[in-house]
């Protein structure tokens, strides 16, 4: 336990260097690197251990980012409780939607989340209070005046975004490895032996779908920081697709995988928009091209390493000193 | 009561398109066990080659029949070329479970962006077979027109044509057989895989009318069929996911209640009617409509 601590403080201390060391755009990525590592580790608890799959949680990361502008618009809060707020309202709402679709078991809670991506648009407009289509605000000031001048307002993002995501992976993992992990990590290997044993597995199935929502909501609230806006099309069905996707290719029960996924997720929108610029006809290439991407990874990773490369390279290491 | 009425028809028009959006998810998931996401993508790309068709052409139903084809086709070159070596690769392992899912979920983006990249984003229309204009009751006219009664008749043909293969045909009794108990089938000389690929092209075939008949009232684009996905997913739960018969009447229940809060109540309740009714099929009777004997427990 105290060399996990001093792990993460050491990373984080690493994180404060570089973040002086480079510029304006990459502190900005590294923001939304660290926004990233959250929503993948909500993937991660979910899929990865208890063996279900939302295709919504994009959807639940708008559900946070509704909660901290609300709170941080209407109470006029400290920024640190808007953020306990996303995970509080987020949770709330995964609870709920998880005590009808997370508790029977099938494909329910797959087309019930998806159903909630695609709808999310509909709901956000029907509803005053959430501002519609433009969204609603959501400013967490300037950084504080001791910081000096030269302590920009991206640095500021990803001072936030990174000391929030250390503690939402410390304490996922800690989670992970408790007595909750390994009893979702049984009901995802076979749910009748797991109640066999006397694990509740419904119960446990949309606890797990609640913490999931709680970390997607705090990751949805981080995202709403570094755009300063809750807006539905920041949320759509793009945001889950790729959240699986990252997921997925980092290793879909790997915890320090979710690292790599969320720089390739940071990354793709840049690659894509470097390949557009050599093939010409941009405004497509530019709409539909992260996209293909997305997929086509997805596709090639679900089919040739779907337990993450970590797993193959395991494989292989093993399959050397056969007998 | 002339407007309960005009309700009533105009939801079984929209219930009947949902109905083979449903049912199409119905068919795949009874014989390979997964809901296919993608089917909304496979109904779009087939759409958007119906669409090339009618429009060059200028006759809708040549144009439906290219997207039956290519329905049919899209649908069994998924189940081949994807979800074959999909069981093939991802046997083991914590992904095994949630893998096929994901790779539906992956068609669809890359459907999606094929579609994109090739037809652009444009709002694009198909001209409607039949008159659009209502029927002219007494003095005024009613919603109900000429399309939906067209709409109604192609979808009965479609689904009485599915019903007779799977009930009176040698490949429906192998398909039934290959779903219900795919060794027992296997024993009995039937090719269970070759048997699955065509029930997913006869889902595709399906999926490819619902998008083309969505599409005559409406506009065509890459998103446009994702409501369309949402609510067959929806009438499928509510039939139980595994009975065709009530699938279909889950989609006509959903289609009259989902017109009736858009008549009655108004166009932004649509949406959140549907995703309440899923909720409470969920909460109350997850195991759907048709179930019978105990209901599955957790």
């Amino acid at each position: 336990m105290r060399k996990k601590i001093a792990i993460f403080i050491l990373i984080g201390w690493a994180l404060l260097i570089i973040g002086d060391r480079v510029d304006e755009l990459r502190v900005y990525q590294g923001a939304q690197v660290a926004m990233y590592t959250i929503a993948l580790a909500s993937i991660v608890l979910l899929t990865g251990y208890s063996g279900q799959v939302s295709l919504g949680n994009g959807a639940m990361m708008a559900v946070g980012g509704y909660g901290a502008a609300l709170t941080l618009n209407n109470l006029g809060t400290p920024i640190w409780f808007a953020f306990l707020m996303a995970i509080v309202t987020a949770s709330l709402f995964g609870a709920l939607l998880g005590a009808a679709a997370a508790r029977v078991s099938g494909p329910y809670l797959a087309g019930t989340t998806l159903a909630l991506a695609v709808g999310l648009p509909a709901i956000a407009n029907q509803f005053a209070f959430l501002g519609g289509e433009p969204g609603l605000f959501f400013d967490v000031g300037f950084p504080p005046e001791r910081f000096g001048d030269e302590f920009t307002q991206y640095k500021w993002f990803f001072w936030i975004a990174c000391f929030i995501a250390l503690i939402a992976l410390f304490i996922t993992s800690n989670i992970l490895s408790s007595r909750f992990g390994r009893t979702w990590k049984a009901i995802r290997g076979n749910s009748l032996a797991a109640e066999l044993c006397g694990v509740h597995s419904s119960r446990m199935k949309v606890l797990a779908f609640t913490v999931s929502s709680g970390l997607a909501g705090l990751a949805g609230a981080v995202l709403a920081m570094t755009i300063s806006l809750v807006a539905p099309g920041a949320y759509g069905l793009a945001l889950s697709f790729a959240l699986v996707t990252g997921a997925v290719l980092a290793g879909i029960s790997s915890l320090p995988g979710v690292v790599l996924g969320a720089l390739i997720l940071v990354f793709i929108p840049e690659i894509s928009v470097a390949l557009a610029d050599r093939l010409g006809d941009a405004d497509k290439l530019n709409n539909y091209l992260p996209g293909l991407i997305v997929s086509v990874l997805l596709i090639l990773s679900v089919i040739f390493t779907p337990n993450g490369p970590g797993e193959n390279l395991r494989k292989h290491l093993h399959k050397k000193p056969a007998h | 009561m002339q407007k309960v009425i005009e309700t009533l028809l105009i939801g079984l028009s929209t219930g009947s398109i949902y109905a083979l959006m449903s049912l199409a998810l119905v068919l795949v998931w009874r014989s390979t066990r997964v809901v296919n996401f993608a089917q909304a993508g496979q109904a779009m790309l087939s759409t958007y080659i119906g669409f090339e068709i009618a429009s060059r052409s200028e006759i809708f139903w040549l144009g439906l029949v290219f997207a039956i084809a290519a329905g049919a086709l899209v649908g069994a070159g998924v189940d081949y070329f994807f979800m074959r070596v999909l069981f093939k690769h991802a046997t083991s392992g914590p992904a095994a479970v949630v893998a096929p899912v994901i790779a539906t979920l992956g068609l669809l983006g890359l459907i999606r962006s094929i579609v994109g990249l090739t037809w652009g984003g444009e709002f694009k229309s198909i001209e409607a077979p039949a008159s659009t204009d209502g029927f002219s009751v007494g003095d005024g006219t009613i919603p109900f027109s000429d399309l939906d009664v067209l709409i109604i008749a192609t979808v009965s043909i479609i689904l009485i044509a599915v019903a007779y293969i799977f009930q009176r045909t040698n490949l429906g009794l192998a398909l039934r057989a290959s779903a219900y108990a795919p060794e027992i089938a296997q024993l009995a000389g039937i090719r269970t895989a070759r048997t699955r690929t065509i029930g997913w092209s006869i889902a595709g075939a399906v999926g490819g009318v619902a998008g083309m008949l969505v599409t005559s009232n409406n506009f065509l684009s890459p998103y446009s069929l994702d409501l369309l996905l949402v609510f067959g997913f929806i009438a499928a739960v509510i039939g139980g996911l595994e009975s065709m018969v009530g699938s279909v009447i889950g989609a006509l229940v959903l289609g009259i209640g989902l017109t009736f809060i858009l008549n009655y109540v108004g166009t932004s309740l649509v949406f959140i009617g549907g995703f309440s009714v899923l909720i409470l099929v969920l909460l109350i009777k997850p195991d759907g409509i048709m179930a019978k004997g105990k209901a599955r427990r957790a």
